[in-house]
């Protein structure tokens, strides 16, 4: 290490030095990328795959389905390759090229979880499912009241103003709702709520006295022109990246704005082996990385390092960094680094036939549906008896397709042309206790392809996530019946872990060092000047969908690093 | 119609999964994935099976949307090993079924006798599907008609004739005017 050593090329050592190094540019690196940048540091942004520039790299997504091969199918060779990712609802014969190859990043179910993961410039912002929800102070006080994790160092009050910074940036659709669990935001105009879905809302709205409601959802996609961006052209293909900049991904916003002040510099192919620590100095000083096409290692040094490697890609680097002073991880003296290891459950639902409206339709494709947002244990008179904490809906309605069961022939084939009835439909996601004993860990026996230790996975939903699910598809239902809906049934495909893409928690945030990884600024206690605002520094995982606060999490962090280094105390 | 949710309205109506369309239970890394030979006349062959399932009527059918050279390769990329072979296979039990029934092979047989044929092994294979334990393979019936509604309904033909297809729609309407005989979306 430089520190240690006098025979350092004092050249090599500046020419790799910058003021700050930003590790990962998925959802929450590229914002730390923009932040740094427009304050203007000089900034290194590591991503362990390929690059992907905005729209130039987006092949193929504006294909009609029979310009495809296989018409937008999987096939068996994806699958081989690709058994995890294939299995995703966005994996297609367009985006899978956003997907890694399972084979090639191997990790071990000690459990069965779902590792869904891009290793590209942009991440899984590319491919993701664009809902942004606020969280308010039912979710960021949930661990003090219940007991359950440790309790948040932040409340509503310290994120909101950054909430409100952000999401004019990411350009996110909504409506204003006022309601208390679920923070009004800094919106577009909302999108159209259909036909059914308008009557639905209305029913539900009438029948259910603890305040249920059926909103449009919240969404990343631009319904006005945000900058250069947009506006979303109802092509529903999202998921392909897309040619009108029609939503929010680092590759179409975060990263060109911080290209833009001339302070970034991304360097794509570079996994980060670990942080290097002086144990002199007592803080971080840089990271060592494998350039994965010259196979080289090198080393890159700043003087503030913010991992945004997504949840386990932290995790990982953060316990592969071992040192005398951190034994077991970097910044782990706690030991909580890869515990408490968080994804929704989801997957349970219910879906139900209307007779109405036979004289409408939709024109356009809409990706966003409705969003029933938590109405449980939200106060006193919504308290469940059989779980703590809750869920919320999403989902939409629609006209499929006429289905005639049996036949062959020329009337057959007309009569599949018609759409059918319309239908509605709510699948749930539900919050995930902070359980100590779901955790990764590393395992040195397994190397990846890069000599890497791979990750051990053991993660699993408990009790209060099975006692939920029940009430998951009983509401649901029963918010069907009420409205009306003919046919209805329910559904639980139990997903494993992973599968919803929200995995969190394994650097929380917290108040006492001793039972938590990162302060109320994203810091690591013990390593003030590394900040961590990907998904690991959530200390719980609420239930609504999270991208958006590690956004503003992100913006947060990055001012108060900043200011400190101002004030010359990083 | 979102493809995923086509190949549900497709397993759906011919009684099960959508063949190719389940994950290998047993893949294993660097196992090799064949695929079969398909002579021009097993194309042409197929391109008349998907036209008796879905004919010209006033817009174009399965065969002007070259649906058997489209089956020929999702049958080789999409489907396992022995689904292939099944598939394969059932190309000359179709046409032993059309001598045993007609007298004749299935291309020298009227359009008449192809739907009745073709009708009665729909019924076969429906009822076999609906019977069949799930380790049991797939009629291959079943398979052709699968690639025959997922092929022409995303083809040119089948998408922007039989149905409606706008690429870019620029815009959303969720309560946009329908009369009966209009036509769905294609996507």
């Amino acid at each position: 290490m430089p520190g240690d050593s006098t025979q350092i090329n004092n050249k090599a050592v500046k020419q790799n030095t910058y003021d700050a190094i930003v590790v990962g540019s998925g959802i929450s690196g590229g914002w730390a990328a923009k932040e740094l940048c427009e304050k203007g540091l000089k900034t290194l942004v590591l991503e362990r795959g390929r690059n992907v520039e905005h729209i130039k790299d987006y092949t193929d997504t504006t294909k009609d389905p029979w310009e495809l091969t296989h018409h937008g199918e999987h096939t068996q060779q994806d699958r081989v390759n690709s058994p995890t990712q294939s299995k995703c609802y966005a994996w297609n014969e367009v985006s899978k090229k956003y997907f890694v190859n399972d084979l090639e990043n191997p990790y071990n179910q000690v459990k069965p979880f779902d590792w869904v993961r891009g290793n590209h410039v942009g991440g899984r912002s590319l491919t993701w499912g664009r809902q942004c929800y606020r969280w308010s102070d039912v979710d960021f006080g949930a661990n003090a009241k219940d007991g359950h994790g440790v309790d948040w160092p932040i409340r509503y009050k310290d994120i909101a103003p950054w909430y409100d910074y952000v999401e004019p940036f990411v350009g996110i659709s909504g409506s204003i709702e006022n309601l208390p669990q679920l923070p009004d935001g800094k919106f577009l105009p909302p999108m159209e709520m259909n036909c059914i879905e308008k009557q639905v809302a209305e029913r539900i709205k009438k029948n259910f006295a603890d305040g249920r409601r059926i909103i449009i959802g919240r969404s990343a996609n631009h319904t006005a022109k945000v900058g250069d961006r947009g506006p979303c052209q109802y092509r529903n293909k999202c998921h392909e990246g897309c040619p009108f900049g029609g939503y929010f991904s680092s590759n179409s916003a975060t990263l060109p704005a911080a290209a833009r002040t001339g302070n970034m510099t991304l360097r794509p192919f570079s996994v980060v082996e670990e942080v290097l620590y002086d144990k002199d100095k007592k803080r971080a000083i840089g990271v060592r990385i494998l350039d994965t096409e010259t196979m080289k290692t090198q080393e890159y040094y700043a003087r503030i390092i913010f991992l945004n490697a997504s949840t386990l890609g932290t995790t990982h680097i953060l316990l592969n960094s071992v040192s005398d002073a951190f034994p077991h991880g970097l910044g782990n003296s706690s030991e909580q680094v890869g515990h408490n290891l968080m994804d929704h459950h989801y997957g349970v639902g219910a879906s139900g036939e209307s007779d109405d409206f036979s004289d409408q339709y939709v024109f356009g494709r809409r990706a966003n549906g409705i969003y029933v947002p938590r109405f449980r244990n939200i106060n006193e008179t919504t308290k469940q008896k059989e779980y703590v904490r809750g869920f919320g809906y999403q989902g939409g309605g629609g006209r499929g397709r006429i289905s005639i069961e049996d036949g062959l022939g020329g009337e057959y084939k007309d009569s599949l042309t018609e759409p059918g009835k319309w239908t509605f439909g709510i699948g749930s996601w539900g919050e995930h206790l902070p359980y100590y004993e779901n955790k990764v860990t590393l395992n040195k026996d397994k190397k990846d392809k890069w000599g890497l230790p791979t990750l051990d996975i053991d993660c699993e939903f408990k009790d209060n996530e099975k006692a939920m699910r029940n009430d998951m598809k009983n509401s649901a239902v029963e918010m069907l019946e009420k409205a009306g809906l003919k046919n209805i049934t329910s559904y639980d495909s139990a997903p494993a872990p992973g599968f919803c893409i929200h995995e969190m928690g394994t650097a929380r945030m917290g108040r006492n060092p001793k039972t938590s990884v990162l302060n109320g600024n994203n810091q690591l206690h013990e390593v003030k000047n590394v900040f961590i605002t990907d998904g690991s520094c959530m200390a719980s995982s609420a239930c609504q969908n999270p991208s958006i606060t590690y956004m503003a999490l992100t913006a947060r962090a990055c001012d108060y690093a900043v200011t400190e280094l101002k004030k010359r105390n990083l | 119609m979102e493809r995923r949710e086509l190949l549900k309205m497709i397993a759906a109506l011919t009684g099960g999964v959508f063949i190719g369309g389940e994950l290998l239970t047993s893949c294993k890394s660097g196992s090799s994935i064949g695929g079969l030979v398909f002579s021009e006349a097993d194309t042409a062959f197929l391109d008349e099976v998907a036209e008796t399932i879905l004919p010209a009527t006033k817009t174009p059918g399965a065969k002007a949307a070259k649906v058997g050279q489209f089956m020929v390769v999702m049958v080789n990329d999409t489907y396992e090993d022995k689904d292939q072979k099944i598939f394969h296979a059932g190309i000359g039990k179709l046409d032993e079924a059309s001598k045993k029934a007609n007298g004749k092979s299935f291309l020298d047989s009227t359009p008449e006798q192809r739907t009745a044929l073709l009708t009665a092994l729909d019924k076969e294979a429906k009822d076999y599907q609906k019977a069949k334990k799930p380790e049991d393979p797939s009629h291959y019936f079943t398979m052709m008609k699968q690639l025959t509604l997922f092929g022409f309904f995303t083809s040119k033909e089948g998408a922007t004739q039989a149905l409606r297809y706008i690429a870019v729609p620029g815009k959303y309407d969720g309560a946009y005017p329908y009369k009966k005989g209009d036509k769905a979306w294609a996507t």
